[in-house]
This record gives C-alpha cells, structure tokens and sequence, in this order.
C-alpha cells in the first residue's frame, strides 16, 4: 500500500490527485504551495521507505534490547542506539526522494496551481516555442553538482573505514 | 489542540483573502509571455500577475475541467476554444464591446471558433509551413513536395515538428482534401506517402533552431516564428508557404467562467487589444498578432519579413485550422501513431 506510487502510472496519480484537490480547492478556496508539497511528500513515500527499511532489516536488534536493558527510556533508546545506526538510511531514503521529487512531471504538471513551476514544468512549457541555451546550462549544472557530491560520498565512506 | 487548530483555519481564511486582492492569473503556453507586457499592465492598474505555463492544448483543458485552477484568464489555441465553450469554461466576457475592440483586424473578427469574438482576444497566430536551407537545395521552397517527396540534396537532413494537426494539415492539403475531412480515400493517399516519406526524415523534433543554424538540418516543417529565428541565426534560412496549402493558427486569451478576478481580466483583455501592447506580445515569441496599428510598434526586423508578413502572392492558400469532430480526429491520432513508430 505504501509502495503504490511504485506500481501505479504516473498520470494515474497525476490526475487522481488532480480530481481530489481541486475538490478541497473548492470547499475551501485555499490555493498554495500545500498541495504540490502534499502531492509530492505522498508519492516520494516509498523512496525514501525502502532504503530506510532496508537499513533497519540489518540492524542488531539485540543493541537495543540491551539499551532498555540498561534503564534507557524509549525515546533515550531510540535517540541514542537506533538513529546514530539508521541515519545513512534515512540519508539515502533522503537524497532518493529529493531526486524523485525534483525529476517529477506529470504529477506537478496536473497539481500545480496559479503562479507555481517546478523545474521540469518550466522546462516542458518552453518545448513548443522557444527553448532557450539556458535548459541546456540548467542540464550541465546538474550533471556537475551530481558528479561532485558523487566524488564527494566515496571520500567520505573511504575514510569512515 | 483545538485552538491551534481554529487559530490556523482562521488565518488560512484570512491569508487567501488577503491574497485575492488586486491579481490576476495567467495559464498560458511557456515563455509565451512579454515580462514587459506584464510589468506594465502591473504598474498601469496595480495588479500582480502570476503566469503558469502549459505545454499543450489537451493538458490546459484537463487542468481546468478538473476544476479548483485558480486560473482567470487562459490563452488556448483556435482549435481549442469550441470545446472549452461547449463545456461551459469559458467566460462570454464580451471583447467586442470593450475599449480597444476597434483595433481588432477585421479578418480576426468572425472568426469559425468564436463568431463576433464574444469570448476570446488575439494572442498571436502563426503559420506552418517548410524551412529551407537555401544554400543546400535553390528549387522552389514553396510547396510541401520538399517534405513529403524530398529532393535528394535535401534526403536525410530533414526534421518534422511532431504537432500532429499542423502536419496532418499540410499533408491533406498536399494530397488535395479538405481541411478536417474524414475521407478514407484521401486518407489513405496520406499515411502511404507519410510512411513512406518518413525514410527520408532526420527527426521529428521541436529545438531544431542550432540544428539549422549549424547545418545539421537543411529542411523541416516549422512555424513561422520559429523559423524567422532561425533565419537570425543564420542568412539562408528561407520559410515556404507550400501552395497546396498550409495551415495558419491562432491562440486566443479568453476569461474562465470560474475566474475569480474578473475585472482585471477584463482590464487584461483591454490592455492586450491595444496596439502598442500587441506588438509587444509578438516582439516577445516573434509572430504575427491580429491588432492593427501594431506595425507601427513592431521591432524593425519584424515589419518586412516574409516570415510574418505573408507575401501577396502566397496569401491565398491559407487555410485556418479549424477543429475536427472527434471521429476524424481519432483516424488523424491512428495515422500519427503509425507514423511515429
């Protein structure tokens, strides 16, 4: 259930989530930033789940059992044993969902409201008319910053060893 | 827990209604739009406007049939406005009774998809029609034949712009039929040559102004617009007007009937009728618009080329786009398919 933005076609989301908001719309006339925040935290859900629960399927259980065992209160438990072992997991559930949500189309195409653009969305509106040199240096800059935060994760796990 | 909750729909009342005031909201094709034109309908009648772009007829109607947009005014093409007037979203905000209607070309005036122009304003309209790379091929440029049945300098450097109803346009006309028809005999007579003219194409894609500039295309369809671009980027680029018959466009603004700022998209539609403004539209996008007195306002380079102001003697093949019934449509859709694969 979680994991249904996975399965589902895209434009099915697009427009199912089309059809409800421009009911809530409607009903309360509030027209901002709130849906395509909504709409985009809702179908980043399973990107960011899945590397987080793969992380929490390795870990040892038996550290926090040992942690309670040791008069550590729930929330001291899970704020001083499970996160410090889960964070590259939310980190990597993290980034994947960032990477979603800033590749998406078709769902922020339908959703967005008056005034709203997304990257994608600006950069679809100029297909058939003009499209500037400035969508190409948009592309090199991404690709950039990738390779550089790229380079950057591998220094960084090499000296964690 | 409750208050915050009452205390938060409070100031969410009140933070749309504050925000209502004074704005006007534009849906319209990307970087479509004058920034200049905006900034000065904004400071003549202290409005924000807010543009949000589409990218194609079928995505705007989708949006606004679904209701909830926040949009006023939308700017469909010609095709297009039958069927937003006959689902009932669009405005009868009555052009031709305001201020600056006077301006309004009279060939743009009775118009097929709005009779009298009781709902829409010109944007822009443009033509369809080939791109030459006069350097590579010096024959005749007017006529569709340089697509369909091309002459071999021009085999394999040739691009189609993959916009189904203005290729199917010219392609019907090439063959003799009539604009919309849903012949079957004629229909056939255009697939075989589509199909088969398609061994001879490069590519069937939009962004092809540096692929003219530097050579890599030496022929395509293309709109006009676009193809004017193209000539500033490089001398010999020519535009056709095929004369079997090409297809001209025309996007129109008009009012949804759910807008929720409709004096000033009434004030809009005023503005853009005024020809000073109208011509900063087409500087904007390079095409043509349908006010006169406009030219006098037109960038230099606009006002004599041939690629928006259509040359006498090719004027009379002109056929404005119209909207097909939906049968014929699925048949184009079927043709098109085909021929994209």
């Amino acid at each position: 259930m979680i994991n249904q933005p996975l399965m589902v076609p895209e434009i099915v989301t697009a427009v199912a989530l089309l059809v409800f908001f421009a009911a809530i719309k409607v009903q309360t006339g509030y027209t901002g930033m709130g849906y395509l925040i909504l709409a985009h935290s809702a179908f980043c859900i399973p990107f960011a789940y899945l590397p987080i629960r793969a992380r929490l399927q390795g870990m040892d259980l038996s550290l926090e059992q040992a942690a309670a065992d040791l008069y550590a209160t729930p929330v001291m438990v899970f704020r001083r044993v499970t996160l410090p072992q889960l964070w590259p997991g939310i980190l990597a559930g993290a980034m994947l969902a960032f990477i979603i949500s800033l590749d998406d189309v078709v769902i922020t195409e339908f959703v967005k409201s008056a005034g709203q653009d997304t990257l994608p969305t600006y950069m679809l509106g100029q297909l058939r008319r003009v499209v500037t040199p400035e969508v190409n240096a948009i592309s090199t800059v991404l690709l950039a910053v990738s390779v550089v935060m790229v380079i950057a994760f591998f220094f960084l796990s090499r000296s964690r060893k | 827990m409750k208050k915050t909750l009452l205390t938060s729909a409070i100031s969410a009342v009140i933070a749309t209604s504050a925000f209502a005031e004074g704005e006007l909201n534009i849906f319209n094709w990307g970087n479509y739009t004058n920034p200049d034109l905006i900034t000065k309908f904004e400071k003549e009648f202290d409005v924000k406007v807010t543009i949000t772009d589409f990218d194609s007829n079928d995505t705007a109607l989708a949006k606004i049939k679904a209701g909830g947009h926040g949009f006023d005014i939308v700017v469909p093409s010609g095709t297009y406005i039958p069927i937003f007037v006959g689902e009932g979203l669009l405005m009868e905000a009555k052009p031709n009774e305001m201020e600056n209607f006077k301006h309004m070309d009279p060939q743009w005036v009775d118009v097929a998809f709005d009779p009298g122009r009781n709902y829409s304003v010109p944007w822009q309209w443009g033509t369809v029609g080939v791109t030459v790379n006069t350097s590579v091929y010096s024959g005749d440029i007017n006529t569709a034949a340089v697509i369909f049945d091309p002459p071999e300098e021009l085999k394999g450097k040739i691009n189609v712009v993959p916009e189904m109803n203005d290729v199917m346009g010219l392609a019907i006309h090439y063959v003799g039929g009539e604009t919309c028809t849903g012949d079957k005999e004629i229909l056939k007579k255009v697939r075989d040559p589509l199909v088969k003219a398609k061994k001879d194409w490069l590519s069937m894609d939009y962004g092809n102004i540096e692929k003219f500039a530097k050579g890599d295309l030496s022929a395509g369809v293309n709109w006009n617009g676009a193809s004017f671009r193209t000539r500033i980027e490089n001398a010999d680029i020519a535009f056709g007007y095929p004369q079997t018959g090409y297809p001209v466009w025309m996007d129109n603004a008009a009012i949804l009937s759910d807008a929720k700022n409709v004096d000033n998209a009434k004030a809009f539609l005023n503005f853009i009728m005024d020809p000073e403004n109208a011509a900063l539209i087409s500087s904007f996008a390079r095409y043509a618009n349908g006010i006169v007195g406009s030219d006098a306002f037109m960038p230099e380079d606009m006002k004599t080329a041939p690629e928006i102001v259509v040359p006498e003697e090719l004027k009379a093949t002109a056929n404005i786009a119209e909207t097909c019934p939906p049968e014929v449509s699925r048949i184009y859709t079927q043709i098109w398919t085909e021929l994209q694969k």
